[in-house]
């Protein structure tokens, strides 16, 4: 396997692991509206909760379903008791996610220590696979898998739903969805959950990928999955997709060749995007 | 109006005059310093106010301003190695953050609220990592280290009566500001951005000039800041940095300018108190800003206010348009 195609395939690996991540923020910043700054938390969460069931009980699918439940949880109770009163007021969404972003991450702190966790590869998914005769890493191949699938299923559930009809049409007039007898409000409440569990899922996801985690990373991926959707197009899954695999492409090839620079080149991308097509690159006007 | 109702310059008079006689009364070293350290944090949660209260603006990337003018005052005093050229070293900060203040705004005002925050955070990250990666110019993670300043500042008192002035000079600067047909139009951008725009306001220059002047003044703040603490590192251009000025405004009160003031005072003191009590301090600071987010979103400045205007006039119909200026605030 030629460099070129190692470097592309590890992209892909890293855009499937920056889409888990960006998928929900998409869900509930690009279809409701809601700005969620505590994504990040929620997401770093969820790693933590896996961590420590997969700990706890040698399994990793046990881990990542108890991250995701955990992310379920918060996500619910927090859209509950603090984003409700904030729905149509974006300043106070930001202010107020902010600080639930602070003390998610300090209770983190609380529980787990400020320090840096080793977080091992499932047994079954450690080691390589030959790729057109070179070494590839299977968990790398499983990332790209999971991020298909959960393309995939939000794809579907999004426009062959009819639960997906409601959100869209939710999003386009509540009013009326609501004047047809469909509480809106509940349904938003579990598309913030969903997209929450969605974050803590990549969280138990992206541990084994990096290896470790600590508290900071969330805050890092929230950014990163933020440029994804600003770059692809807000509310758009597919377009959040594509701009998850772009990036992550770009900073695998950035990161092997200038790698002084590869983290810069994410905003530069943005920043670009921002210039020519502020609107994202898949994007509806706005 | 409000002046009429609620004149507080009397209050403000007898706390400056309070803060004068201070280091004549006390000679704890310890007081004096953590109350230098409140006066430059205080300039740099009023110029936070400036966008955040004035305008209406949600910045993340506040810290690049601070840090510019941290990082200016650094690299020009260690370089020139004459540390009475601190007035060029704050004066090229200003230059700096205006022009940062202008490519950073024409970029991100593109896109508004929550994107702007967004993008504005990111801008900060890529300042985080330049300070790092390029070491020859910043020192990188350990940063600038023992920074010459002038003789002037090494002693305690002198440097405290200057912070004083320094903060009351951008105090009334920017209330100049806030009061001036320029701030009154930020205000209306604040309330309502579009009827401000079809009145035939430019608001893109409107919310530019309040990008740049809060900018420069958190560069001063943070070159101050160079100067107190001697060595600069790239925790000035953190997030960390941001979240600060935040809490300072939104704890003391948004859109009051003393707030920021009166936050800095409570979280520069409450860190110290706390932190030596509690590991995770800054999760007490988490809760109380979430309670005020959600409960007093006027912060502790602007519900006394209330409370004052409310009691000596009743819940008339000023009291029902200050309600309802809170709320479009936050």
């Amino acid at each position: 396997m030629s460099l070129t195609l190692n470097l592309l395939l590890n992209g892909v690996a890293l855009g499937a692991l920056i889409f888990l991540i960006a998928v929900g923020l998409s869900l509930i910043f690009g279809l409701m509206g809601v700005m969620n700054f505590a994504h990040g938390a929620i997401f770093i969460w969820g790693a933590y909760v896996g961590w420590a069931v997969f700990g706890a009980t040698g399994s990793f699918w046990l881990g990542a379903l108890a991250g995701t439940v955990a992310g379920l949880i918060i996500g619910f109770l927090m859209e509950r008791f603090f984003i409700r009163p904030f729905y149509s007021n974006h300043i106070g969404q930001i202010l107020l996610t902010l600080g639930l972003m602070i003390v998610l991450i300090e209770a983190l702190k609380l529980l787990f220590g400020p320090n840096i966790l080793g977080f091992d590869k499932p047994e079954s998914l450690t080691g390589v696979i030959t790729v057109l005769d070179d070494p590839f890493p299977i968990y790398r191949l499983f990332l790209i898998g999971i991020g298909l699938l959960v393309l995939l299923c939000t794809h579907y559930l999004l426009t062959r739903t009819k639960t997906g009809m409601i959100i869209r049409a939710g999003v386009q007039d509540p009013e009326m969805v609501q004047a047809l007898g469909i509480n809106v409000r509940r349904v938003f409440s579990w598309v913030f959950a969903a997209g929450a569990a969605l974050a803590a899922f990549g969280g138990v996801m992206s541990g084994p990928s990096f290896g470790s985690i600590h508290p900071e990373l969330g805050m890092l991926n929230q950014l990163n999955a933020f440029i994804v959707i600003v770059i692809g197009g807000i509310g758009n899954h597919v377009g959040a997709a594509l701009g998850a695999l772009l990036v992550g492409i770009m900073q695998t090839f950035m990161g092997y060749y200038v790698p002084d620079v590869a983290l810069a080149v994410n905003v530069a991308l943005m920043a670009l995007v921002l210039i020519v097509r502020p609107q994202g690159i898949f994007g509806a006007r706005r | 109006m409000r002046k009429r109702l609620w004149n507080n310059n009397w209050l403000i008079g007898l706390l400056l005059a309070a803060l004068v006689v201070l280091p004549f009364v006390s000679n704890s070293k310890f007081l004096l310093s953590m109350l230098i350290s409140v006066f430059i944090m205080a300039v740099y949660g009023m110029s936070y106010d400036l966008l955040l209260g004035y305008t209406g603006i949600v910045s993340f990337g506040h810290a690049i301003f601070f840090g510019a003018g941290a990082y200016s005052v650094g690299i020009l005093l260690t370089r020139m190695e004459d540390p009475s050229l601190l007035w060029a070293a704050l004066l090229i900060a200003v230059v700096i953050a205006a022009l940062v203040g202008l490519v950073i705004g024409l970029l991100s005002l593109r896109v508004k609220d929550v994107y702007f925050s967004m993008i504005t955070l990111a801008f900060a990250e890529l300042f985080f990592i330049f300070a790092e990666k390029f070491s020859d110019f910043t020192g990188g993670t350990d940063g600038i280290t023992y920074i010459r300043v002038p003789a002037f500042f090494n002693d305690r008192l002198n440097f405290y009566f200057a912070a004083l002035a320094f903060l009351v000079l951008i105090y009334l600067f920017l209330r100049r500001v806030v009061n001036s047909p320029l701030g009154r139009t930020l205000q209306a951008i604040r309330e309502n951005e579009q009827r401000v725009e079809s009145l035939g306001y430019n608001v893109l220059a409107y919310k530019l000039v309040s990008i740049i002047l809060s900018g420069v003044v958190a560069a001063l703040a943070g070159g101050m800041w160079a100067v107190l603490q001697k060595y600069v590192n790239t925790s000035v251009l953190g997030l960390d940095q941001t979240i600060n000025a935040l809490l300072m405004t939104i704890i003391g009160g948004v859109g009051t300018l003393l707030g920021a003031v009166l936050g800095a005072g409570v979280i520069t003191f409450a860190q110290e108190w706390l932190s030596s009590i509690f590991d995770r301090w800054f999760m007490i600071f988490g809760v109380l800003y979430i309670v005020i987010v959600m409960f007093f979103p006027r912060g502790i400045i602007g519900t006394i206010r209330d409370q004052l205007q409310s009691g000596k006039r009743g819940a008339g119909r000023d009291g029902a348009s200050q309600d309802q200026r809170g709320q479009s605030v936050l």
